[in-house]
């Protein structure tokens, strides 16, 4: 059996990262390469490390409480040791040592990267949407919306509020769209882990505009205000449910801009 | 204010990192899309999947840059439904591998599934699900992969 | 992240080797290692026959079935069994599709696949 390799190199992601590829047996007897190696990471003072280990063949449990050890010390420096590329035989024997309730698995080393990004360095994430402006569109818009933020780890009831925020928005850009221009209703979302900004662009007849700013600024001030009141109600509960709205106008569209903070 | 028929679509994009989380979301918003436009439930689940594989794959093989995206638009006309996802250019290899897979006689990757597990049977679900199915290789390795599906009841 | 999966347990009385396993949700590539992690705790810690009950499993890709195959197969292994009943019409296609349906022990009902158990 070939013995363990273990190839320290910059990750072509990031170069600024590193990466151990690791291939062979991570056995008993590797215990020493492991902690020789490590100790050239600590000493590059990179407090990031991604472990490729589609190479691996075999694990036992004492290099992997080895491994388990260097976690430890990045962790204590603010950084972290995970786990990418390990096939499924392996990975069930990582289960069974526990190794997977300490680290963390990525099938690949670009999910590592994309959650060293969110995780540490608080990086946020676009998605650009358009879609006709048409009331149908909206339900699934909005439901795709929520599903991002729970799936970035938002709770169920900021997602229920972000939904709901999307919703009026939306409805608001379907309603007051151009019939003339035909133009699709833009949906940009900006995400992170303390946020999330709804931009929701549209266009509108130039007639219009003037009686979407009158209404913007004369909305009441709680949703239920005034049975009799048509109008008004959807920016009130957008402004309940949000920490921010701006609404502008220009010569051909509308832009709303909503912030929303993250509850924890 | 819109119309859909056979000759003007309703046209909708979605572009996203290029992220396994986003596909989940991706992919049922066009499912969902679909059935709102009176696609039985059928074929906005077969949608579902095909999008779903066809993402996945613009990830991990296409897409590999920090911040890069994925972008599909869609179109849906009152007879079909057409898509295109396009990622930001891959590995030479992969994509000879991807332009292999959607050659494919009917031979069932199943038997190797077992040793390989899940590599190449997202393709084979493709081909089968799909009427149509095009890819071009553009600047870059740029990869655009295009489906077209006929309603069943069209 | 993870797309929504949720698994449920149940004993199934006189087979103490085996659990019954509900699968709610979706099956896709941001979930199968949770499901993979929580389903090796469960050879692990003895159960070498599962029953995957697939009535409220709503989707399912190819990333899933993959993992599906390697339970199946580390089953036979133990010398138990990886057994999948009330499979909806729509995940039983792209099972068909992969010509998984050999591969996999798949039953119609949960009692048929507890009465098929060695």
């Amino acid at each position: 059996m070939p013995d363990l390799k273990i190839q320290r190199k910059p990750l072509d992601l990031r170069p600024d990262l590193t990466m151990w590829k690791i291939e062979g047996p991570l056995d008993a007897e590797s215990i020493g390469y492991i902690h020789r190696e490590f100790d050239s990471v600590l000493e590059s003072k990179q407090n990031f490390l991604v472990a490729e280990m589609s190479g691996v063949t075999q694990v036992s449990s004492a290099a992997i409480g080895q491994l388990m050890g260097c976690r430890q010390l990045l962790v204590e420096r603010g950084g972290d040791l995970v786990i990418t590329g390990v096939s499924l035989d392996i990975k069930s024997k990582l289960s069974a040592m526990g190794a997977t309730k300490i680290f963390k698995f990525y099938n690949e080393l670009r999910t590592a990267v994309n959650a060293y990004h969110w995780e540490v360095e608080r990086k946020s994430e676009m998605v650009w949407m358009s879609f006709p402006p048409e009331l149908q569109f909206v339900p699934p818009v909005r439901q795709m919306v929520s599903r991002i933020a729970r799936q970035k780890g938002y709770t169920n009831r900021d997602s229920f509020r972000i939904e709901t925020i999307v919703d009026e928005v939306c409805n608001n850009a379907v309603e007051h769209g151009s019939e003339r221009l035909k133009k699709n209703i833009d949906l940009n979302i900006k995400i992170d882990r303390e946020k999330i900004e709804l931009e929701v662009i549209n266009a509108s007849d130039p007639d219009k505009i003037d009686a979407l700013r009158a209404l913007s600024t004369s909305m009441p001030k709680t949703p239920d205000a005034k049975l009799g009141q048509k109008r008004g109600r959807g920016l009130a509960l957008i402004k309940m449910l949000s920490n921010k709205l701006d609404i502008n106008f220009s010569g051909d569209g509308t832009s709303v801009h909503v912030t929303k903070l993250r509850e924890e | 204010m819109f119309s859909m028929d056979t000759q003007t679509p309703y046209v909708f994009k979605v572009k996203f990192p290029s992220d396994l989380d986003y596909v989940s979301p991706v992919r049922k918003f066009v499912a969902e899309t679909l059935a709102v436009n009176k696609f039985s439930p059928k074929f906005a689940y077969r949608s579902e999947v095909i999008v779903d594989e066809i993402c996945h794959n613009a990830i991990i093989h296409g897409s590999r840059t920090v911040d890069a995206t994925v972008e599909i638009e869609c179109k849906v006309f009152s007879d079909r439904f057409e898509f295109q996802v396009n990622d930001q250019g891959g590995k030479r290899d992969d994509i000879e591998r991807l332009k292999h897979a959607m050659k494919k006689s009917d031979a069932r990757l199943a038997d190797a599934s077992q040793e390989k597990e899940s590599r190449g049977l997202g393709l084979e679900i493709v081909r089968l699900l799909s009427e149509e199915i095009k890819m071009e290789v553009g600047e870059d390795n740029m990869t655009t992969v295009r489906v077209v599906r006929k309603r069943e009841d069209a | 992240m993870e797309s929504q999966i949720e698994l449920e347990y149940e004993d199934i009385k006189g087979h103490a080797d085996t659990k019954m396993v509900r699968f709610v949700g979706d099956l896709d590539a941001t979930n199968v290692e949770t499901v993979l992690e929580k389903i090796c705790n469960l050879f692990n810690d003895g159960f070498i026959n599962i029953i995957a009950d697939f009535k409220k499993l709503r989707y399912v890709n190819s990333t899933g079935l993959g993992i599906l195959l390697h339970f199946s197969k580390s089953a036979k292994e133990k010398n138990g069994s990886f057994k999948i009943a009330n499979v909806n019409e729509n995940v039983y296609e792209i099972i068909e599709i992969i010509g998984a349906t050999t591969l996999l022990e798949i039953y119609d009902e949960v009692d048929e696949a507890i009465a098929a158990l060695k």
